[in-house]
């Protein structure tokens, strides 16, 4: 037997199972059936397959209203796992703040330069120090982040600094910082060369 | 609680909430007898055996407890089996899948059936049933609340999480599924 490709009728016959459908449906349905084997066939399954016992146990229901708590009004349009999640967001977003325009790194001026630096620190070399930084042992902290901007010298200079917010640079600093800025598209192609090893140690 | 005003027969879904959230907990007992077997079933017929009325409490308690998020843009009985579909896959998933399920099983217990089993030779039944087994998770989930409990599409693919256009699917699939069974055996 070939089945039936009028989904539709197919999809209701459940609803004329269960008395659902109206008049006018259920008249075009019925008349479908006429003429329809596979439909028909169908029609015979679902009623079947409706009167099938399902052996589920008698429910107590004082038993169930006895656990009831009584109503207390919630907080429209917030429920509680909502504002769970937004707590997080925002613990989250605070922190990843507090770690980047927060972190503070300890300063060393050593031939062999080591450094343990509290916060991400992303290394320049002396070949590439951004245009424009004003002199030489200078150093542009990036707010938001400590860079490292490796001053020139006839000895590594390990130049860090405590990474600050935007508040704290005078007009000058912001100034150079926009003109530095400017020049972190152009990065050299190569791989820069290490400058100094910094130890990270932990991670954020 | 003070009881309110008495509650009709007639009353709607949304009426006994407003009545019980006035204070009639006489609402509660009509809004919990009015559901309470159908979710009953749809456990049994999910594969659920043992601690089914336990089941059917744990989602009125929640439901109860969380009435105001429920807008009543699909029916109570369609939010109900969302819940305790939930419930169900919490258990499964802390029991780590070892429990012992069977598609469906006759309990010791009396069945609102009893009386329809009397039409229906027993022999067919068990074909029947033993159909729905051959049938994914799914597709008796979606097959079963859809013949036996009259849900529509939007409403079943609210409660398996689902859309309406792959219910649908599921639920050709399971007829066709059926279909052959029965043919066969």
């Amino acid at each position: 037997m070939n089945e039936c490709i009028d989904t539709e009728i197919r999809e209701i016959l459940p609803d004329l199972v269960h008395g659902s459908l109206d008049g006018e449906t259920k008249r075009r349905v019925e008349a479908h059936l006429a003429a329809c084997d596979s439909c028909t066939e169908d029609l015979r399954v679902l009623r079947a397959v409706k009167g099938a016992a399902v052996f589920a146990p008698a429910i107590n229901v004082d038993s169930i209203v006895r656990q009831i708590p009584p109503y207390r009004m919630t907080v429209p349009g917030v429920d509680q796992r909502k504002r769970t999640r937004m707590v997080s967001w925002l613990v989250a977003a605070g922190f990843a703040l507090a770690v980047v325009g927060g972190g503070s790194v300890v300063m060393s001026n050593q031939s062999r330069s080591t450094a343990t630096v509290a916060s991400a620190v992303t290394p320049a070399p002396s070949s590439q120090a951004p245009v424009g930084s004003a002199t030489p042992d200078s150093m542009v902290a990036m707010p938001g982040y400590a860079q490292v901007v490796v001053t020139s010298g006839s000895t590594p200079t390990l130049a860090l600094a405590s990474s600050a917010d935007l508040s704290s640079l005078s007009d000058d600093d912001l100034v150079q910082l926009m003109d530095d800025m400017g020049n972190f598209d152009a990065l050299p192609a190569a791989e820069p060369e290490p400058v100094i090893a910094v130890d990270t140690g932990e991670s954020l | 609680m003070t009881p309110g005003p008495e509650t009709r027969h007639d009353e709607t879904d949304m009426e006994l909430i407003k009545h019980w959230k006035a204070g009639d907990s006489r609402a509660a007992t009509r809004l919990v007898g009015r559901h309470s077997q159908a979710l009953a079933r749809f456990a049994a017929s999910a594969g659920e055996r043992d601690g089914i009325d336990e089941l059917v409490q744990d989602t009125f308690v929640r439901a109860f407890a969380s009435i105001d998020s429920f807008r009543g843009e699909s029916s109570l009985r369609t939010w109900l089996f969302t819940i305790e579909r939930r419930l169900m896959l919490d258990r499964r998933r802390a029991e780590k899948r070892s429990r012992q399920t069977v598609p469906v099983q006759e309990s010791d217990q009396v069945s609102e059936y009893g009386a329809l089993d009397g039409l229906i030779a027993e022999e067919a039944q068990e074909r029947v049933r033993r159909s729905l087994e051959a049938l994914s998770p799914t597709q008796r989930e979606v097959f079963t609340l859809r013949v036996q409990q009259g849900l529509s599409y939007k409403e079943i693919a609210e409660v398996v999480g689902s859309t309406e256009g792959a219910a649908r699917v599921h639920y050709h699939n399971a007829i066709q599924t059926v279909k052959e069974f029965l043919k066969d055996e």
